[in-house]
């Protein structure tokens, strides 16, 4: 374990070495990002501000849950979603023998390289819009605040999961940059109430493909509106995680040759 | 010597899959693939001594790189064993590749954009290597190396030999007992190759052992003991390099660019091996027989040229040789 | 008339065989017909909730509304461009040079390439998310006015194509055109309408928008689609403002020469 932290630590100070060599690309990647963060609140603002909105919910109850979304793709940016792209490059390359040849777990190793800060205006961006949403709400209680932290990390785990699973595909699918679109185009059912969604939709958003838990469910334990369908989704978040687990270890055994 | 790696009747078959051209056929294959069995590595069983260098040789897509990934425990093979210092390499990859080192010629550890230095220390974290130990290995290696002066420069400034050399710093700062090379010096410079091989030479003496996959036969020449030769995924030859001299004879290529054409050359132990054109000849030279000081004499004698140049046979040559040798035997 | 055609056999020569180049990245271009219905699906939900029993905001109906979405999808396929990124490429790599010296014109040739590349998008994205609107969803994706929407959409795409263009050509004076290029398109993201109908802005800022190219590559042409046109609180008769589309259009036209005029200056003086 603490090998594993040395590790994630040389790899953060590896991204820090490299954004500084491209000072300027950085920044202004990182300007673009956080103004690229106002078109999130923009349609809530401009739908409230034109006198309509979401049924039973305030405009700083919608933006609280569109900046917890926010946080956790800043967060998955930052973390771990390089993954896919390393796998992609890797596997077209041909490089990828390079990282079996290291004696720590490939998918840990991929991630932790893969760190990068280019994310951070993003994240600076949600917290902005967090706090002021949260300013202009009842203050949570102690228990509420527990309720979102582990809601925020089951969601984080969605993250991972779609991450894996688009790693894994990329295996197979090699050269084709798009398929990072599927999942994004997915993902944004979770920066709605999901009230706004019928039936059908939100089973799917809560349990199947559980991107509910990305920015409503954390944002609704915030808001005290969780309730129990809230804590029935962490399972299924926890097999999507799994499942991206093990879709990406099979699909790397895949590659060494085991299955022919 | 004692023995650090047993290859046991290794195989690796690859299938393939049928793929039509035509329009009709790419709609049949959507349906039903005829797989197609390819042997990258067929039967092939080896052993190496503890500090040897040996080297695996052979044309392109003989099977050399196949056989080194399924050696380093990145590529499974589809039958029989590999024992490397006791370990299994398809069981417990991370315990095993933290005995083994790799460089891949053409497959860089090193991260573009910052120093080699600071490669260095990620794999010092994924390695687990002591403070003082790094330290110590890092000092004798720069100093070996003498890259001192350009560690600490972005690696993207570097020239491919230089950045080679950091390559081998980075792939031995473990100090792992067996080290495999795919292709090493390969695009290098004369006097960087020259470098990397006593590079190469000296951690040799000091304890390492070497199992490197090429196709120039200098690096074997200069640096292997022992042979193995693959062609078409089979093992065509296992010994020292001695014997591997004694096999193919001490002959050597020389081509010619002639003054005026020439029907026959009489000369001993000489023969035309290919005409590229009426002024342009490749004579092979069996110094058995004659001496490459006699051969000259003979040569200016019985016809004139304007230029020459002495080769190394090519690996095609090689092989043809052994299998020849062979059915003598 | 010989010039004519000689031009014609050109343009059909290079946009077929952009066909063919990208036709190998048919899946590439596939994934539309997944995501563009899934963000449409988005849309009609956050709509549907957000007028409630509402039956206009800024005078706009639902229905319209959804139409509005699924045109600007559609009309997205049939205009997209990137002649930007590949011109900075070439001047980058100094490819450029190659067609300095054939007997053709750049622009000319990126045009073309454009025509090939969205042929392709027509047959792989146009035409399969219009069956999946139509016959899936069930909405309405029937031109009010089929020829003026299809003008309209004509001029949108020589809109995009130009002014992405001059963007490329920022490449000739700057070494790092890239901030220049994610900044703009950052802001046509916002006012071209995709994300939201500009009716939805503060009035003063959609009467500034009638002098930005913004709104005439998504906006107009979508709203031509769905019949009815404001902006600014101007409503106008959708003659109007195409001919108003057709205007901008010319004047982006002009700009992109003189700028090309003067980066080729620059090119055969400086070099590249």
């Amino acid at each position: 374990m603490k090998r594993y932290l040395l590790i994630y630590r040389e790899c953060i100070k590896v991204a820090f070495a490299t954004a500084s060599t491209y000072r300027l690309n950085f920044f202004l990647n990182s300007v673009i990002m956080l103004l690229g963060d106002i078109l999130f609140p923009l349609v809530t603002i401009l739908i409230y501000g034109s006198g309509a909105g979401f049924e039973g919910w305030t405009i700083y109850e919608v933006l609280l849950i569109q900046s917890v979304f926010t946080m956790s793709m800043a967060i998955a940016d930052m973390s771990f979603h390089g993954i896919m792209w390393a796998t992609m490059f890797a596997v077209r390359e041909g490089n990828f023998e390079m990282v079996l040849l290291m004696p720590v777990d490939t998918m840990f190793l991929l991630m932790a390289k893969t760190f990068s800060i280019d994310g951070i205006g993003l994240l600076f961006g949600g917290i902005a819009i967090f706090i002021i949403s949260l300013i202009n709400l009842t203050a949570p209680t102690l228990i509420m605040w527990l309720q979102f932290v582990a809601m925020f990390v089951v969601g984080m785990m969605v993250m991972l999961g779609i991450s894996l699973i688009m790693a894994a595909t990329s295996f197979k699918w090699v050269g084709n940059s798009r398929i990072p679109e599927i999942f994004d185009s997915l993902r944004s059912f979770g920066k709605y109430p999901q009230s706004i969604f019928p039936k059908t939709v939100l089973i799917v958003s809560s349990y199947v493909l559980p991107v509910a838990m990305i920015g409503f469910f954390p944002a609704a334990a915030l808001l005290g509106r969780g309730g129990y369908v809230m804590f029935y989704a962490i399972l299924p978040c926890v097999l999507f995680m799994t499942l991206g687990i093990l879709l990406y270890r099979s699909m790397v055994r895949l590659y060494q040759g085991v299955g022919g | 010597m004692e023995t650090i790696i047993k290859v046991d009747h290794l195989i690796k078959r690859y299938d393939t899959y049928k793929r039509g051209s035509s329009f009709k056929e790419s709609v049949k294959t959507f349906f039903h693939r005829e797989k197609i069995p390819v042997m990258a590595v067929n039967d092939i069983s080896f052993v190496v001594g503890e500090g040897d260098i040996v080297g695996i040789l052979g044309p392109n897509g003989a099977g050399k790189s196949t056989t080194i990934k399924m050696l380093t425990g990145t590529l499974y093979p589809t039958s029989g064993n590999i024992d490397v210092m006791g370990y299994n390499p398809t069981k417990n990859r991370k315990t095993y590749v933290q005995q083994i080192g790799a460089v891949f010629g053409q497959k860089s550890q090193l991260i573009w954009d910052i120093p080699p230095i600071d490669s260095f220390r990620m794999n010092k974290a994924i390695y687990d290597v002591s403070d003082q130990d790094y330290n110590e290995r890092i000092e004798i290696m720069s100093k070996l190396f003498e890259v001192e002066d350009y560690m600490t420069r972005p690696t993207r400034v570097l020239s491919l030999g230089e950045r080679m050399k950091c390559e081998f710093i980075m792939a031995m700062l473990h100090h792992p007992k067996v080290v495999f090379l795919d292709e090493p010096t390969i695009g290098l410079d004369v006097i960087a190759k020259q470098r990397i091989r006593e590079f190469i030479r000296e951690m040799n003496s000091r304890g390492t052992t070497f199992i490197l996959t090429t196709h120039d036969l200098e690096d074997v020449e200069q640096l292997a003991r022992n042979i193995v030769i693959i062609n078409h995924g089979e093992k065509v030859f296992d010994d020292s390099i001695d014997n591997l001299k004694k096999v193919l004879g001490a002959k050597k290529i020389v081509q010619l660019v002639l003054g005026k054409p020439l029907t026959e050359l009489y000369i001993p132990g000489t023969e035309i091996i290919t005409r590229e054109s009426e002024l342009n000849i490749t004579v092979s030279v069996d110094q058995d027989q004659i001496s490459i000081t006699d051969f000259m004499t003979e040569l200016s004698k019985v016809c004139t040229f304007t230029d020459i140049s002495i080769k190394e046979m090519p690996m095609e040559t090689i092989i043809t040789h052994i299998y020849q040798y062979k059915k003598e035997e | 008339m010989n010039y004519i055609r000689h031009q014609f056999n050109i343009m059909r020569a290079v946009a077929l065989v952009t066909y063919k180049e990208w036709s190998a990245y048919r899946t590439h271009t596939m994934v539309s017909i997944f995501v563009g219905p899934v963000y449409f699906i988005v849309q009609y939900f956050i709509w549907t909730a957000a007028y409630g029993g509402k039956s206009e905001i800024n005078g706009m109906s639902l229905t319209q509304m959804v139409t509005y979405f699924g045109a600007s999808t559609l009309i997205g396929y049939l205009t997209m461009d990137f002649a930007d990124w590949n011109l900075q490429m070439l001047i980058r790599t100094g490819k450029f040079l190659t067609f300095a010296m054939r007997p053709i014109n750049h622009r000319f040739f990126a045009f073309s390439q454009k025509v090939g590349h969205r042929f392709l998008g027509l047959m792989f994205e146009f035409v399969p998310c219009y069956i999946i609107f139509t016959l899936l969803f069930g909405v309405n994706m029937v031109p009010k006015h089929l020829g003026w929407t299809l003008l309209s959409v004509a001029l949108a795409f020589l809109m995009n194509f130009y002014v992405h263009y001059i963007l490329g050509m920022t490449a000739f004076w700057f070494i790092q055109s890239s901030g220049i290029r994610r900044v703009f398109d950052l802001l046509a993201g916002v006012f071209s309408g995709v994300f939201i109908p500009l009716v939805f802005f503060p009035e003063a800022m959609q009467k500034f928008l009638f002098f930005l190219p913004f709104p005439y590559m998504s906006y107009v042409p979508a709203m031509v689609f769905t019949g009815g046109f404001k902006l600014g609180g101007v409503t106008m008769s959708i003659p109007l403002i195409v001919g108003l589309q057709g205007v901008a259009v010319v004047m982006v036209i002009g700009l992109c020469s003189l700028i090309y005029r003067a980066s080729m200056r620059h090119f055969s003086g400086v070099g590249a």
